[in-house]
């Protein structure tokens, strides 16, 4: 039986409950629409940065450092493409890291375990790129990409790496490259120039010097990254960015933002010519020496040559067989020491040069006026005999004889009358001990004693001691006792004779050409200087005595010269020796040359070291003269033009 | 013997239970805003899982479409029938919930999933329909009754033996969504004011709970720390304290800063998903922090977060006021339902509905801590979207048999 019944089943208010039901549902729906206002208007710009700085990285595009140039646009230095093969654990399944990490130790002949701490110590962050091994070989290459299926997440990359083509041919001067210190990092200098950790600085030489110039500006990518850290940005084979429609997942790849390319280092344009460097170089090979080659004109560096030298390339690549430590910690002769301009020598009797024009311009002797030397020198005021280096003396000598033949006693004779103040006056102005103001890093100051150096010095000692003696004027008018000289400035106060008598500024970047200083040396005093250092490499007719250079002669090129020989024992000391053989290498005099070319262009002053050469006349003038040859008979110096007309042009 | 009034009668129910003639009766609004939220919730998912090459949005589709047939079932059979057989689901459910923890395998740390071959099952998910079911038929049996606190007393019995034991699987979210389902169906069903007053009161003291609970806990940044922190934890853990990785949760949502790329990742990411979207949103397949992954879970429980990212705050409150006019509908047939029973089933669908909306969308922008909780037609999952769309066939049976109902009489009157 069906009852019909329309009477609602519901209580009294019901539908009141339902409403207000209803009502609260819609306001509990409020609290987060008002939630939502907040994050999403009122705080937006707060997370809309958050989600790009962890969304968006910068990949760096690595510069180019500048080219280094050399006289006739030879390239000394430029850079070549390095290949590095790296590991990213991140793109290569869990299960086979260690298998791949096995099988890339042996094609590469690594370690296996070093191979795979090095991949545990990245386990952090596992698209990161890890460095396996860095510039390999061509045939390690071929290996890898050969058995590149079975090595997943194993990628080569290519970085430009510095090269330098003469290798240990003017390898000082180049200076060479190493990684930023953590020191340096903290350095202000630096740090405001935006340098950061692995960046390659040039670490000596040249390339320290000029690292504003060789240094690129890094470019970079701005590149989305998932999540897990893998970029949505792929390399191609040559590590070069693949701006991918799509990556490897398929989707589009957004290159955010602007990204900067890379900025290339500037070039550097020097004034060196390195067949004249290899030259100067080989000439002093088996030696331990200098060689300045300076265009007297200007102050150019056409040359300067330490030996023994080194190749930079060391510092730049891998270092497997632990040369570059080698290097570092090497003893005498330090092999990255370069001695031109970093290290100090007495100057001997190249100082007479510099001490005769200094008399001549200052009165003290006229060209004609003479001192007779009986090969001894009793000095004023003591009972002390000084000798010239001839024993049996030189007899009456002018100025001209006097240098020609390196007569110590008339020297002797000339810096007492000058007095050491005056001494120390000329050479500074002719650039001995003081700095050259060349433009490479840690250059060495040298030493020409005076009054207050003396006083400085024996300031804790009695008052005897800190005064100044006739004494130490005559050791230091014949440029011994505590006088120091670098060949480099032996070569700039060569130049000053050569170019008429004003100092220059030795320069390897042609662009750092300074003007020289006002003129100080009359034509009178330069004639005369000139005079005596002609006879000076003049061979004599039988007979004769030769001027002590003699063997620096070159027909029909107008060559001065001057000897010296650097005692760095007293004279008595080698006495003890039968023969200049028994002498002890580290006794040994040092052997000097200084030369200029007066009448070929381009006009240069020359300055030759060689290290216990026992004498300047047979160690040192002996290489002027091939020098010399070289230049002007071979390689004809002035044609190789400083290397800029037409890259200039270009 | 002459078939009997009851033989009549049963045979009668079968035919008006199962009657096609009443699908030309049903309401058109509320279906609109389920292909609406449906839609959206397609779009969603297509930019969420297109760009892992994902086919999710697929999945969704058919997810939708078995969603709707079993609704149209739902919708066939009379609301009646089924709430009559709700002891038996009752009881169905308590012995599957046991079986989960007998036999369902622990996947990330809770047991929720029953194998049955050819498919799992997550019984907790069927709970809530069935607790709406048996609520239902436990309140309208009872009628005015339900003013007598014993009886009050028993529904909440009746309603704790499946909470506890999902609270033991732990599935929190689901547990949760039960408290606030009894309470409002026995607000609707006419219990005492006080009475429910009082169960919220109750309700409210899990806020010093909570307190409690990390008062003294120091969630250590360094992980070998924590470890050796969590292994003392374990030791010393009493019966009422919540789990490690609960209590982090709790600590993360009071303090947001704490550890935004350890333990807080995910909550940290939700805002910064959610915020960056800005007032327009980033546009569709545009949602950068979904798109890389920073923001785990963007496609389950954390779609809201995408959704929010790609469209931004208007986008927001378009698809909140989607929802609520979807639930205020529903509530609209509870009010209209002129016998009890509809009005219990539509109150409860809603509340079970409402209580999910409201709980994702709040844990997703941080009003929340976080538990797993899928938000409906937008959460990729098929037991869910089954669910779902069961509650939609639920809510649309309600009204269609409205008119029947009083030109014909009541079932079993």
């Amino acid at each position: 039986m069906i009852t019909i019944n329309n009477e609602p089943k519901r209580y009294e208010g019901v539908e009141n409950r339902v409403q207000i039901m209803a009502l609260v549902l819609a306001l509990v729906f409020a609290i987060p629409c008002l939630r939502l206002w907040k994050l999403q208007v009122i705080e937006q710009s707060v997370y809309q940065s958050v989600a790009d700085d962890q969304r968006i990285s910068e990949t760096t595009l690595e510069s180019d450092r500048g080219v280094i140039y050399g006289r006739g646009d030879v390239i000394l230095a430029n850079n070549r493409a390095s290949v590095s093969i790296v590991f990213t654990p991140g793109e290569c399944p869990e299960v086979r890291r260690e298998e791949t990490c096995i099988r890339l130790a042996s094609l590469l002949r690594l370690d296996t375990n070093a191979v795979m701490e090095k991949v545990r110590k990245n386990a952090g962050d596992p698209f990161q790129q890890i460095v396996i091994k860095s510039d390999v070989t061509r045939s390690e290459l071929f290996r890898v990409e050969e058995n590149s299926l079975d090595l997943p997440g194993v990628a080569p990359i290519v970085r430009p790496q510095r090269r330098y083509l003469y290798r240990e041919t003017g390898g000082q001067l180049l200076g060479y490259l190493g990684e930023i210190s953590k020191k340096q990092l903290n350095d202000p200098y630096w740090e405001e120039r935006d340098y950061r950790q692995g960046d390659v600085i040039g670490l000596g030489g040249l390339e320290a010097q000029y690292e504003h110039q060789l240094q690129g500006e890094d470019g970079y990518l701005l590149v989305t990254k998932y999540a897990s850290g893998r970029p949505q940005l792929r390399t191609d084979r040559g590590g070069m960015p693949v701006l991918a429609k799509t990556d490897s997942a398929g989707n589009v790849a957004t290159i955010e933002g602007e990204g900067r390319e890379p900025r290339a280092g500037d070039p550097l344009y020097l004034t060196l010519d390195i067949e004249l460097q290899a030259k100067c170089e080989s000439l002093l090979k088996g030696e331990v020496g200098a060689i300045v080659v300076l265009e007297a004109e200007t102050g150019a560096v056409l040359a300067m040559a330490s030996v023994p030298t080194y190749d930079p390339s060391v510092f730049v690549s891998h270092d497997p067989t632990g040369e570059r430590s080698r290097l570092l910690n090497a003893g005498d002769p330090k092999p990255m020491l370069h001695r031109a301009y970093r290290e100090q020598y007495p100057p001997g009797s190249v100082f007479k040069v510099m001490l005769a024009a200094a008399a001549l311009e200052e009165g003290v002797v006229t060209p004609a006026s003479t001192f007779y030397c009986n090969g001894r020198f009793r000095v004023p005021g003591s009972s002390r005999i000084a000798h010239c280096w001839k024993r049996s003396g030189h007899g009456q000598v002018a100025v001209k004889e006097a240098l020609a033949y390196s007569c110590d006693v008339y020297f002797y004779n000339v810096g007492l009358d000058l007095g050491v103040d005056k001494i120390q006056e000329w050479a500074h102005r002719m650039g001995m001990g003081v700095n050259t103001g060349i433009d490479l890093p840690n250059e060495t100051k040298g030493l020409i004693p005076g009054k207050e150096w003396k006083a400085a010095l024996f300031k804790d000692k009695p008052v005897w001691d800190q005064n100044w003696y006739p004494g130490d004027t005559v050791n230091v008018s014949i440029g011994q006792g505590s006088a120091a000289t670098t060949p480099l400035q032996n070569a700039v106060m060569m130049a000053a004779i050569v170019n008429g008598g004003y100092r220059v500024t030795p320069h390897l970047n042609r662009d750092a050409l300074l003007p020289p200083s006002e003129r100080f040396l009359s034509d009178s005093t330069i004639e005369r200087i000139w005079g005596g250092m002609r006879m000076c490499v003049e061979k004599a007719p039988p007979d004769y005595p030769s001027g002590t250079g003699w063997r620096a002669g070159v027909e029909g090129i107008g060559i001065l010269g001057k000897t010296g020989s650097a005692q760095i024992m007293n004279l008595s000391h080698h006495e003890k020796y039968k023969t200049e053989e028994d002498i002890p290498y580290e006794f040994r005099d040092h052997a000097w040359f200084v030369a200029g070319v007066i009448d070929h262009e381009p006009k240069v002053a020359i300055c030759i070291l060689v290290e216990h050469g026992h004498h300047g006349s047979t160690a040192a003038s002996v290489l002027a003269k091939p020098l010399i040859e070289y230049m002007y008979r071979e390689r004809n110096v002035e044609d190789v033009q400083i290397a800029h007309a037409s890259s200039e042009g270009a | 013997m002459s078939r009997s009034a009851q033989d009549y009668q049963a045979e009668d129910a079968i035919v008006r239970a199962i009657n096609f003639r009443n699908l030309r009766r049903i309401d058109w609004l509320l279906p609109i805003f389920v292909l609406s939220l449906a839609g959206i919730g397609w779009v969603t998912m297509y930019s969420a899982s297109a760009h892992t090459g994902g086919n999710q949005h697929e999945k969704q589709v058919l997810f939708f479409i078995a969603g709707a047939v079993i609704a149209a079932g739902i919708i066939c059979i009379d609301y009646r029938a089924l709430v009559a057989f709700a002891p038996v689901m009752y009881g169905g459910v308590i012995l599957l919930l046991m079986a989960v923890l007998q036999f369902g395998p622990e996947i990330k740390g809770s047991q929720r999933w029953l194998d049955l071959g050819l498919f799992r099952i997550q019984p907790s998910e069927i709970t809530k329909l069935v607790m709406v079911y048996f609520l239902a038929w436990y309140l309208h049996t009872l009628g005015p009754k339900i003013r007598k606190l014993h009886w009050f007393v028993l529904t909440f019995v009746l309603t704790g033996v499946p909470m506890l034991l999902i609270l033991k699987q732990p599935d929190l979210g689901t547990a949760a969504c039960l408290g606030p389902l009894v309470i409002v169906m026995l607000f609707v069903a006419g219990c005492r004011l006080w009475h429910v007053g009082l169960v919220v009161l109750v309700g409210l003291s899990v806020v010093p709970f909570a307190w409690f609970q990390i008062h003294d806990f120091n969630p250590s940044p360094k992980s070998w720390e924590q470890d050796k922190q969590k292994a003392e934890f374990y030791e010393n853990k009493e019966w009422y304290d919540l789990h490690w990785h609960q209590k982090m949760r709790i600590y993360t949502f009071v303090h947001p800063d704490f550890a935004p790329r350890g333990s807080n990742w995910q909550a940290y990411q939700s805002f910064v998903t959610v915020g960056s979207g800005g007032l327009a949103g980033k546009g569709f397949k545009q949602g950068t922090n979904t798109r890389l992954n920073y923001l785990p879970e963007h496609r389950t429980d954390f779609i809201f977060s995408h959704y929010a990212e790609e469209r931004g705050f208007i986008g927001c409150v378009v698809v909140i006021g989607l929802f609520l006019a979807f639930l205020l509908r529903g509530l609209m047939y509870a009010r209209d339902c002129p016998e009890m029973m509809g009005t219990l089933l539509a109150a409860g669908v809603v509340t079970v509905l409402g209580f999910h909306i409201f709980f994702n969308i709040s844990i997703t922008i941080g009003l929340m801590p976080v538990t797993g909780m899928p938000l409906p037609f937008l959460s990729y999952g098929g037991t869910f979207y089954l669910t779902t769309m069961a509650c939609v066939g639920i809510l649309l049976n309600v009204p269609m048999r409205r008119r029947m109902f009083l030109e014909e009489g009541m079932f079993g009157g």
